[in-house]
């Protein structure tokens, strides 16, 4: 039975893993590699051909920097904003906190992706299309990120910071010299979430982007014109460079993701 | 111990960026969405005149939107259950120990590595019918972009390819927090696989479970990258959803109305898949 279980577990673990292992393959085909007959799953003779033409006929590097660029900007701004909201609600009193509290949590409730119409006309006439602002304007707000911090930061004694306010630390002393060290591993994993996010976001890069200098990867690697050519080698090159630095990070990185999401949930 | 005026403003400071954007960025397009949906809007998005519920009417009598309609309740149908098996199927079949245990897992949320873009490029290239390795190896004929039923079943796998990274590694962690003690006594005490399933491990996972459950409808409804990349809707119209058409209204037509009204059905959607949500995790049962 237990065999039984492994076997049918490997199997299915080789299909699901399939795309990516041949998406790799294929990145070495030659060109009469995806015709012949029967299907070829290794290249008959690899060829770094397809990487060559894919930077060469291609803003490849353009995309990626604009990714990198709007990804690691997008994550600073939105760690600093919900890092400070999440301070707030959690260690001080004022009128109205409750209710703005619940006002910012409750965006949750509002997807994105059936504001894209109206958001779209705030960014257009900001004239903020084709600009990284525009493009990591959406991603600033995680109401999620502001609740999980919260939570966190509520477990920290107030008495800490009562006393180091009467020391004469300051606000920003207090959260970069104790609140974040001591929160690390929760702003990490946020931090590391939100840049996966942004980095991979799809649908409004595309639309708050029409030059193709300011395009993101995500969307380039759309718009390459191999693939409507049937010309898969270049494309599968470019998707190949793009997914194994963030495959070895998964890889390597295993045991941490798997535990960091069960915390995650006992913690819910 | 009497404050100073500018510790009183603070909070306020401090906040106001996040309050900023959910303004900006969430409850003003909520409300000009609303508002446009009840007006007829300009191509460059002035409201003009209002005009009560007609854009509805035209939308409801629309076969464009009752196609959009129809697809997104069948995408959620179909997909939701294949998900859920898949994704739990996974998440049993690995949830042992050992290195090809470590293994399989590592592969089952290895997809989540692949953005959504990239995923769906290379599934686009997999499932050409003329040169990609789906039909080659299978020497299957199947019109994967030209058949409706093919169409359908193409964007249901693309689903589930995009959720089952963390969706298997939500219910596996749910699955390894089932006390291994009481695994092994139920085991001594002679309970068949099925009836740990039942009767320890289903009780236990049951909140991640209806978390997944819930989340994966509210996806299936809003559904629209996919669509856009691998099928542009096509053929005639059988994988149109709603989100898409609303793209298609507001950013080819620009029909800003129709697509306010197609957002405000999509908010309506959403909303009552998510408070089935917080009833249902208010209602929920701890076991330990």
């Amino acid at each position: 039975m237990k065999k039984v279980t492994a076997f049918v577990a490997t199997v299915f673990s080789l299909i699901v893993v399939f795309p990516i292992f041949y998406s790799i393959s294929a990145s070495f085909f030659t060109y009469t590699d995806f015709t012949s007959i029967p299907a070829r799953l290794l290249p008959s003779r690899p060829t770094l051909e397809n990487y060559y033409r894919a930077f060469k006929e291609s803003n490849l590097e353009q995309f990626l920097a604009n990714s990198l660029v709007t990804a690691s900007l997008g994550t600073a701004l939105r760690m600093v904003i919900s890092i400070l909201a999440a301070y707030t609600f959690s260690f001080f009193t004022f009128k109205g906190r409750d209710v703005l509290f619940v006002l910012i949590v409750a965006t949750m409730l509002l997807p994105s992706d059936a504001l894209l119409l109206a958001n779209y006309s705030t960014i257009r006439s900001l004239r903020l299309t084709d600009t990284y602002v525009g493009i990591i304007s959406t991603t600033l707000l995680a109401p999620t990120h502001i609740f999980m911090l919260r939570q966190y930061f509520k477990t920290v004694s107030s008495e800490y910071r009562e006393a180091a306010l009467i020391e004469g630390c300051s606000d920003v002393r207090f959260l970069t010299t104790l609140l974040i060290p001591i929160s690390k591993a929760v702003v990490i994993t946020l931090a590391i979430h939100s840049f996966s996010t942004i980095f991979n976001d799809y649908l409004w890069p595309l639309l708050v982007t029409n030059k193709e200098s300011m395009r993101t990867v995500q969307v380039g690697l759309t718009m390459l014109g191999f693939s409507e050519n049937l010309d898969y080698g270049p494309q599968f090159a470019a998707i190949t460079l793009l997914i194994t630095p963030i495959l070895i990070a998964f890889i390597a990185m295993h045991k941490p993701i798997q535990t960091s999401v069960s915390t995650r949930f006992a913690g819910r | 111990m009497k404050k100073k005026p500018a510790s009183l403003i603070k909070p306020y400071v401090l906040i106001l960026p996040a309050l900023a954007l959910a303004v900006v960025f969430a409850y003003r397009p909520f409300i000009l969405t609303l508002l446009n949906s009840l007006h007829t809007v300009s191509l460059q998005g002035q409201r003009l005149s209002f005009v009560g519920l007609e854009n509805y009417q035209r939308l409801f009598a629309n076969q464009s939107f009752q196609a959009s309609l129809s697809n997104t309740l069948r995408f959620t149908l179909y997909f939701v259950p294949t998900n859920l098996i898949v994704c739990l199927g996974a998440a049993l079949l690995s949830n042992r120990k050992g290195r090809l245990a470590t293994l399989n897992q590592v592969f089952f949320f290895l997809p989540m590595a692949v953005g959504l873009s990239s995923s769906m490029m290379i599934l686009k290239m997999m499932f050409n019918p003329s040169i990609g390795i789906i039909n080659q190896l299978f020497n299957t004929d199947i019109q994967w972009f030209n058949d409706k039923r093919a169409a359908m079943a193409l964007l249901v796998i693309a689903g589930v390819y995009l959720d089952i990274g963390l969706n298997f590694l939500l219910l596996q962690a749910a699955l390894r927090n089932v006390p291994s003690e009481l695994h092994e006594v139920a085991t001594i005490e002679g309970a068949n696989g099925f009836q740990v399933f039942r009767y320890l491990q289903a009780p236990l996972i049951a909140p991640t479970f209806v978390f997944v459950l819930m989340t994966n409808i509210k996806d299936a409804m809003l559904i629209s990258s996919p669509v856009l990349i691998l099928t542009e809707g096509g053929p005639f119209r059988s994988t149109q959803t709603l989100v898409y058409q609303m793209y298609l209204e507001g950013f080819k037509s620009g029909n800003y109305a129709m697509g306010s009204a197609i957002a405000t059905v999509v908010f309506l959607l959403t909303f009552t898949v998510l408070l089935l949500l917080l009833h249902l995790e208010r209602r929920r049962v701890y076991y330990q």
